[in-house]
């Protein structure tokens, strides 16, 4: 049932080579050459889309003293579904949150971090369209 | 490992159309598969990996949950409604076991 990280990233690499081979300007260069796994991760979530920074927000601590359960809120008005991943850690996926109609798109969770690290968070407009942010969080004791 | 022993916090009377809080909790170790036990041997996967909302049977909120969600996952988020209703929670374990919770939500006139 679940994906092995082995099978996400060959099935990522797989859809980044079809979208590359695909249109021209579907996939940004900078996903295509030289991906780190959040890149692909992200890439996965917006399918090939490049998201516009802003409109989206992370609410967290500077600095976390438990990296096992550090509490974020994430936030987008008009979004579908937010996507949140911890660049730093093992593996980039964190949650992804999809709304209801009668739900308010924000959410507040605890997460785990592994350091000091980025978080990013992409949200999926009722549009289609997708925006992004990050967040610098500084951890002083790793939680994975 | 104990049974996992969901929680969950919301008024029983809102106001219609006005936003309330819901938290909600599950006891779980969500093991990462990247431990080690005493043993010496790694401790298997094993989260939550799904989480959802019905209110009267339609989705509110779902949440797909990797491994980086902290141990015991919490979640809190807003909802309005406009009429009274059954909201059901639903947690999906990695061992195929799925933990649900039930709640009364009246409306006030």
């Amino acid at each position: 049932m679940h994906t092995t990280r082995r099978q996400l990233l060959s099935f990522a690499g797989a859809a980044l080579a079809a979208l590359a081979a695909g249109p021209a300007g579907l996939l940004p260069v900078r996903v295509a050459r030289g991906a780190n796994e959040t890149q692909l991760a992200i890439a996965l979530f917006t399918k090939g889309a490049l998201p516009l920074e802003g409109g989206v927000l992370i609410e967290a601590p500077e600095i976390a003293d438990n990296g096992g359960a550090v509490p974020v809120r994430v936030s987008a008005d008009g979004a579908r579904r937010i996507a949140l991943f911890a660049d730093g850690n093992p593996s980039p996926g964190v949650a992804v949150f999809s709304f209801g109609k009668w739900v308010k798109p924000a959410a507040s969770t605890r997460i785990r971090l592994a350091g000091s690290q980025k978080l990013i968070a992409v949200a999926e407009m009722a549009d289609g369209t997708f925006r992004a942010t990050s967040r610098s969080i500084k951890v002083t004791a790793g939680g994975c | 490992m104990q049974k996992p022993r969901p929680r969950v916090k919301l008024p029983k009377s809102v106001s219609k159309g006005v936003p309330f809080t819901v938290r909600t909790r599950i006891t779980h170790p969500m093991h990462t598969g990247l431990r080690l036990g005493r043993d010496g041997k790694r401790i298997a996967r094993r989260i939550i990996n799904r989480f959802v909302v019905r209110y009267n049977g339609e989705e509110a909120i779902s949440v797909d949950l990797e491994r980086a969600v902290s141990a015991d996952p919490y979640f809190s988020f807003e909802m309005a409604v406009q009429e009274s209703g059954d909201i059901e929670f639903e947690w999906v374990d990695d061992d195929g076991s799925v933990h649900r919770l039930g709640r009364r939500v009246e409306v006030k006139s």
